[in-house]
């Protein structure tokens, strides 16, 4: 399954969601194929969901609501774990992806 | 759906009978065939007709040609026989007459006998009587007269004894050849001449024969009668004795050429036959007849070919001596006579005649019948003629001088024309037959052409009246006749047409009919959809502008809650200035400063989305602080998370699903408390050293969870004279300029750093103007909001 524009990439592989490019999408609405092919992993119940944005150069506010939001459903499911990745490379991931391991501390939070 | 154009619908139309016409096609592809069929057929018979008649014609032609010729020979062959046969008949009685003669001389006894018995008959008896005239002695009466010449006689004038002997021993001529004259072939006369020493002439039938030969041959009675009339014959048999093989022909039978008889005055010949001694040693004499030409010439006269055919009989000298008159014409001949010592010749050579082609006429040289074409120049015109020539049987011939073999030549000449009249004819008639066969067959092929062409052309009539009914009915359908029907009256393929024709016609007046109440239908259905399509578009442009209008509120919320200038500038210790420039597609930047008896709390926050619902949120934010600063709430952890507890149930309650960054500076007394997560707070001192203050650890998004006292917390910050306090929303770090770069914060530092002598005001101006620089073209995807605090 993927999503893919000029600007963007979003595809799954197994229970790792990749994102790639730049997400500047304008509201709730517009993020939701991106939630919905999220919460269709959730669904299969994995182990452990992973979020892979290391190469997600740029993300609106919008779609920080989106991840924020996200992580809080998987926090209402104890049996699926939760690990994210970002790079400290991308100045809104330092800033950002620290409020998830704030939501939902069984994150497994990596920048590198 | 458009009509088409009627004048490019119709088609030109095509007259029953014009060129295009289907029945001129049908008849002209039948015709054609059949013209092909008939000339091809005709063709081959008129080439057959004129081949069987040119083969017909050479077929007669050659048998004629044969025929005539084959004809020609006969002719010449059986008249040839004709004229050996006369001949031989003549022959045959000199012969019987000469060997009557013979055996009187080879019986001396009987011939004794014989002369004693006719001395005594008076009847036969010859009482010869001398002439003093003459001088010759000559019987004067009997069956014969008998002439004894001067050299005969004795001084007494009578006979020498051995003379009288032989008169008397040949009175016994006088018993055969009276007979033999008046029997057979018709003679002149017959005549018995004595041996050299004794040559006494007896000739039958008795004539004044001395006094004709005195008169026509003078001095004859003074010479040897052999010598004188023909010299050389009697040589000519002593020869033969002597020397057998210089007889070359069988017959001892010697012939004269023509010569004028003197005593009847004819043109005649004499055929003499020798007699012999009874011992064979020498000549005895000889027997003889004349005869006319006139017999020879009968029978080539009887000749009659064609209508100018004649015939001719020629020495082998070319000397000619029968024709008739008009042969003579035609052969171009010239007679004269050959005078000289002895009979009288005549002298008509081919050789000498005015025709090239008969002057070198070649006789025969052998027994076979020779055919040759010759032209024959008459009234100066070139004829064709044929000459046959056929030689008679060899004969001993005296030439006047010697006894020679000779062959006379028959010849036949007539008109190629005429006797190949019924050649010509009859090609005439086959080619007359061809040409009326051909005509006829010319004929036959033109009436056959004629009657198929109507026959085909009253078929095609009813062939192609289905077609001609089809097309009419076609063109009243194209002038709108919708009610046309064709007739159906065979059962052919065309029928099958027009059965489809007629289906159609009804069909299409159905249609035609129906058309008006269809359009309507559709008409209806239309301006239904039409309607239905304008309420939508009213709609659409209704809620269009309800956008637009939700957009403008919220603007105009972000505006209308901005802290007034009047309010910063009561603010003693601390100069501020603000600067928002929402972006087209607004999120839901907020600040704002409140002022209260020395203290002065700034907030900055950023709501997540965009339109009416963040601006209200954002109302919200602006109201809760207010109240919360207007309840006097010094603790700033509790302030935000009483200010977090308010947002997030409103947020709930209104089932939105935004929520937004929010920090607060407390100033008090040159110091400031930091509170909240939201962007890094810049901060330059006095001395232009710049800090730089992460407010991720100092709270959490609000409006995100119920509780966000865990998260919370603050952080103190001296804030003296000189000292600048820089906050701002992501709007201002993730500009982007034209090529994709971020402004980010290094070059807000920078920027401010190196505005950091002028007042706030003109701090925001140039990191602004700085920022506008670097977005240059590029879109601006998010308000912008830059707050300045500096201490006086």
């Amino acid at each position: 399954m993927e999503i893919k524009t000029k600007e963007y990439r979003v595809w799954r592989e197994e229970a790792t969601i990749h994102y790639e490019g730049t997400m500047r999408l304008s509201g709730t609405e517009a993020y939701a194929p991106i939630l919905e092919l999220m919460d269709d992993v959730l669904k299969s119940k994995p182990e452990t969901i992973v979020l892979d944005v290391t190469e997600l150069e740029f993300l609106n506010s919008s779609g920080i609501n989106l991840l924020a939001k996200f992580t809080i459903e998987v926090r209402n499911r104890p049996d699926v774990g939760m690990a994210v990745r970002g790079s400290t490379r991308i100045p809104w991931q330092s800033k950002s992806l620290p409020n998830l391991k704030k939501l939902y501390p069984a994150v497994e939070l990596t920048i590198n | 759906m458009t009509m088409v154009d009627n004048a490019i619908a119709q088609p030109p139309a095509v007259g029953r009978f014009s060129r295009r016409s289907f029945r001129a096609k049908f008849i002209l592809v039948v015709g054609a065939a059949v013209l092909f069929d008939l000339i091809l057929g005709g063709g081959i018979a008129i080439w057959n007709v004129q081949r069987l008649s040119h083969n017909a014609t050479q077929q007669v032609g050659e048998g004629l040609t044969e025929a005539s010729e084959e004809y020609l020979r006969t002719y010449i062959n059986t008249t040839a026989e004709r004229a050996d046969l006369l001949l031989d008949q003549v022959h045959s009685e000199v012969e019987s007459l000469a060997n009557s003669m013979q055996g009187l001389i080879d019986n001396p006894d009987l011939r004794q006998g014989l002369g004693t018995t006719i001395e005594a008959n008076s009847q036969l008896r010859d009482d010869l009587v001398y002439d003093a005239a003459g001088n010759w002695a000559q019987n004067t009466g009997g069956a014969s007269v008998i002439s004894v010449w001067s050299y005969l006689l004795g001084p007494d004038k009578k006979p020498l004894p051995e003379v009288d002997a032989l008169v008397r021993q040949s009175a016994a001529f006088n018993l055969f050849a009276p007979g033999l004259l008046a029997t057979g072939a018709p003679k002149l006369q017959m005549y018995y001449v004595g041996p050299k020493d004794r040559p006494i002439m007896r000739t039958t039938p008795y004539s004044q024969q001395a006094q004709t030969f005195d008169k026509l041959y003078p001095g004859h009675n003074n010479m040897n009668f052999w010598d004188f009339f023909f010299p050389g014959v009697y040589e000519g048999w002593q020869n033969w004795i002597k020397n057998p093989s210089s007889r070359n022909v069988t017959s001892y039978i010697t012939t004269t050429a023509p010569y004028i008889d003197a005593i009847t005055g004819k043109l005649i010949v004499s055929f003499f036959h020798p007699l012999w001694t009874k011992d064979r040693s020498d000549v005895a004499g000889m027997t003889a007849a004349d005869i006319t030409l006139d017999q020879l010439a009968g029978v080539v006269q009887s000749v009659n070919i064609a209508r100018t055919g004649f015939g001719f009989l020629a020495m082998s000298n070319g000397n000619v001596i029968a024709t008739s008159k008009a042969g003579e014409e035609i052969l171009g001949l010239k007679s004269s006579d050959v005078g000289g010592q002895g009979v009288t010749g005549i002298n008509r050579s081919l050789r000498t005649s005015s025709q090239p082609a008969i002057a070198s006429l070649q006789l025969p040289q052998d027994q076979g019948t020779t055919i040759k074409h010759i032209f024959l120049n008459r009234d100066g015109e070139d004829v064709p003629y044929l000459v046959v020539l056929k030689q008679l049987r060899p004969a001993n011939l005296w030439d006047g001088k010697s006894i020679v073999q000779e062959t006379m030549s028959l010849g036949f000449v007539v008109s190629e024309r005429e006797i190949y009249h019924a050649l010509i004819a009859a090609q005439d008639n086959i080619s007359k037959a061809t040409s009326r066969i051909v005509d006829y067959q010319l004929l036959a092929v033109l009436v056959s052409l004629i009657i198929v062409l109507l026959a085909v052309f009253a078929i095609s009539g009813r062939i192609t009246a289905g077609l001609s009914a089809l097309t009419d009915a076609a063109r009243r359908l194209q002038n709108k006749d919708y009610s046309v029907r064709v007739k159906v009256q065979t059962r052919d393929e065309i029928a099958e047409v027009g059965h489809a024709f007629n289906r159609m016609a009804e069909e299409i007046s159905f249609h035609t009919e129906n058309l008006e109440k269809l359009v309507d239908e559709r008409t209806r259905e239309l301006e239904d959809a039409n309607e239905e399509i304008t309420t939508l578009n009213e709609r659409l442009r209704s809620e269009n502008v309800r956008l637009g209008a939700e957009l403008d509120i919220a603007r105009h919320i972000q505006m209308m809650v901005l802290p007034k200038a009047n309010e910063l500038n009561d603010i003693q210790q601390i100069e501020i200035a603000g600067y928002m420039a929402p972006a087209d597609e607004v999120g839901g930047d907020y600040y704002d400063v409140l002022h209260e008896s020395g203290r002065v709390k700034v907030g900055i926050g950023d709501v997540t989305g965009h339109g009416l619902e963040s601006g209200v949120l954002m109302l919200m934010v602006q109201s809760v602080a207010r109240a919360l600063q207007e309840k006097g709430s010094d603790d700033p952890k509790m302030f935000l998370e009483v200010l977090n507890r308010a947002i997030y149930k409103n947020i709930e309650r209104t089932n939105s699903d935004k929520h937004l960054t929010l920090a607060f500076l407390d100033y008090h007394d040159q110091n400031v408390t930091l509170s909240g997560q939201h962007e890094d707070v810049l901060v330059i001192r006095r001395d232009g050293a710049m800090e730089r203050i992460d407010t991720g650890d100092l709270g959490f998004p609000v409006g995100l969870e119920s509780d966000i006292s865990a998260f919370v917390a603050t952080r103190n910050l001296p804030f003296a004279s000189g000292d600048i306090i820089i906050l701002h929303t992501d709007g201002v770090t993730e500009a982007e300029s034209p090529s994709g770069e971020l402004f980010g914060f290094d070059r807000l530092c920078a920027s401010a750093h190196d505005y950091r002598s002028g007042g706030a005001d003109e701090i925001v101006r140039g990191i602004i103007a700085d920022l506008m620089a670097h977005i240059g073209t590029q879109k601006i995807h998010d308000d912008i909001t830059l707050v300045v605090m500096r201490h006086r």
